[in-house]
């Protein structure tokens, strides 16, 4: 049973539920997921190809003027592995970049099932690096590199903070996972839930099927396909993991949370009742503006705390 | 040995917190101190104590914004403690800050402590002064259907017992349980219960604590859920919740696992975990964490009394 927020209920037919599906994916990946508002120019943008054989761009989002090595968060866009671009992170960088005095990089990766696993996480993973040894002339201090994902953009974020650590290149400072999509097994209470919106039980199936592709539904799907198959958390960086309660991915994400909490990993947690899958395509409602402030309200933390450090 | 990082602001002044263990050789000692210092109070609210029930020395304090008319919603509140320590003049200050801000009628229980008093006595205690409160609400300026329920710690666990005791009576109708850091879990078997140095509330003071309020029942399976709330397997039908706890809290586990039960159950739920904030954390009032807790808690309960209206 999912209990939507009063203002949300009285919404949600401006948000369509639809149940992806093959036969649909062309159509769903022809309209925009949400309107890209008109930006400022108070960030310049600047285009960068990381891995010219598989299209792997990055964009570089850096406030007009700032001087200095700063802060980096590296982010990855949502859509359930299948859709989406990194022009859905522009308008989030317009606000971030100039309010908190960092340097923004949004990866264009490759989506399923036309690539699937490890394609679009390595395709992260190049953009990082190049991040990472380009960082002088980006003017980004390579210490204090962050990263962040909404929804299967949680999940690769998720799973790139799991890759840094093994492959031991990359420092990062925090992960910040909004809404996560982590585990393939879909196997949590609320991953059954019958009557989710924005993002539904088949949706969901068929976002995993497309990624995993024949790893689908066996026992082999690497950690780093589906962070939370990972028996280790520790090493990670510190986390911020939000959820709505009318998600299903809620209790995953909870479950996520608390094992890295298990883990030794400082991580904050907030779930709130009654938001949907994607509660930010509601920006109007109370419940979306605390969502988003509660998160930002951390991101700030994060920075000022990576600030102090360098003293 | 198991640890957990505590908040940077927290870590250089843990030693504030003046004890490590609680058990029955300092318990009188530590009864006779206070946790904390008591405010003073403004005067604009008035409390009057009431006896609830003379035989077992159940004593309410009913907390009104002086001035305010009508049937107002209430906020009734259980004091933590460990089941062992503790009075209801520990929520005088919260009171003197809500009733005024949010317009509420405060109705706080002094309730028998263990271990003179096991389970059920406390509990019953509290569902007393509750009933107490239901059936007297027209006198005392309340709307009876706009009563929920708050506690920090063991009154939390108190608190969530009390939200199933109150389902399962039909008596009192409740619409909302605010549980902050509740002590819930008798088993102690999570990971975080598992820490050691722990601070504020520690592995040791837990057991002794658990062992006081459960007597004989301490360490079988015959414990209720009313008596451990983590132990109900029914969670359905109860009022909208909020749970919050710290990182470094051993009932953080403990909390977590129950707010996504009670999610499961359908319970409109609220669920903040704080990291690096220890248990009561409210006794580092001025550090912005402490200040954050605070504020997210206050923020649900005043949308709380929105939604009742």
């Amino acid at each position: 049973m999912v209990l939507l927020d009063e203002e949300i209920e009285r919404l949600k037919h401006t948000v369509p539920t639809r149940d992806l599906s093959a036969e649909l994916l062309p159509e769903i990946r022809a309209t925009l997921p949400v309107q890209f508002p008109e930006l400022s120019d108070a960030v310049e943008r600047s285009e960068h190809v990381v891995d010219e054989a598989n299209g792997v761009v990055v964009r570089v989002h850096r406030p007009v003027g700032l001087e200095g090595a700063v802060p980096c968060v590296y982010s990855i866009h949502g859509g359930g592995y299948i859709r989406g671009t990194y022009d859905m992170d522009d308008a989030k960088f317009d606000r971030w970049c100039p309010q908190f005095g960092v340097v923004g990089v949004s990866v264009e990766y490759r989506l399923a099932p036309e690539t699937p696993y490890p394609g679009p996480l390595e395709d992260c993973y190049a953009g990082l690096k190049w991040t990472y040894d380009n960082a002088a002339e980006l003017g980004i201090d390579p210490d204090k590199i962050g990263i962040t994902g909404v929804s299967a953009g949680g999940g690769l974020c998720a799973a790139l903070a799991l890759l840094a650590r093994d492959r031991g290149e990359i420092p990062l400072q925090f992960q910040l996972l909004d809404c996560p999509m982590i585990d393939d097994r879909q196997i949590t209470p609320s991953s059954q839930d019958e009557d989710l919106v924005i993002w539904n039980k088949a949706s969901n199936a068929f976002g995993w099927q497309s990624y995993l592709g024949d790893l689908y539904g066996t026992d082999n799907v690497p950690y780093t396909a589906a962070a939370a198959r990972a028996e280790d958390l520790s090493g990670l960086p510190e986390a911020y993991v939000c959820v709505g309660g009318a998600d299903g991915f809620r209790d995953e994400n909870i479950i996520y949370a608390m094992r890295l909490y298990g883990a030794g990993v400082p991580t904050e947690l907030h779930v709130y009742p009654g938001a949907p899958h994607g509660v930010g395509l509601f920006p109007q409602t109370a419940i979306a503006h605390r969502y988003a402030a509660d998160r930002e309200h951390w991101l700030r933390r994060q920075l000022v705390r990576l600030r102090l450090s360098q003293v | 040995m198991a640890t957990v990082p505590l908040h940077e602001e927290i870590e250089p002044i843990k030693e504030m917190v003046p004890f490590a263990v609680i058990n029955a050789d300092n318990l009188p000692e530590l009864r006779a101190g206070r946790l904390g210092e008591l405010p003073e109070l403004s005067d604009a609210v008035e409390r009057t104590d009431h006896v609830v029930d003379e035989a077992n020395g159940v004593v309410v304090r009913v907390h009104r914004p002086v001035g305010q008319e009508g049937a107002a919603p209430c906020v009734y509140s259980i004091h933590g403690g460990g089941y062992i320590l503790g009075s209801y003049e520990m929520d005088d200050a919260k009171f003197d800050r809500w009733c005024q801000e949010y317009g509420i009628v405060g109705v706080s229980v002094e309730y028998r402590l263990s271990p003179e008093t096991p389970y059920p006595g406390p509990l019953e205690d509290c569902y007393a002064g509750l009933k107490w409160t239901y059936d007297n609400a027209d006198e005392l300026g309340i709307d009876r259907n706009k009563i929920g329920i708050t506690g920090v710690s063991a009154g939390g666990g108190l608190c969530a017992a009390l939200a199933l005791l109150a389902r399962d009576r039909g008596e009192v109708p409740l619409q909302f349980q605010l549980l902050d850091c509740p002590m819930i879990d008798d088993r102690q078997i999570t990971p975080s219960s598992q820490l050691d140095e722990l601070l504020v509330w520690s592995r040791e003071s837990n057991a002794f604590g658990w062992q006081s309020y459960l007597g004989d029942l301490y360490g079988s399976d015959d414990v209720p859920y009313t008596a451990a709330p983590s132990r109900a397997e029914d969670l359905s039908g109860l009022p909208d919740a909020y749970v919050c706890i710290g990182g470094a809290d051993g009932f953080r586990d403990e909390d977590i696992t129950y707010a996504m039960r009670l999610y499961g159950a359908g319970v409109p739920t609220e669920l903040h975990v704080y990291p690096g904030a220890p248990h009561g954390v409210a006794l580092f009032a001025h550090l912005e964490i402490a200040q954050r807790y605070s504020a997210d808690q206050e923020d649900w309960l005043r949308r709380q009394l929105e939604r009742l209206g």
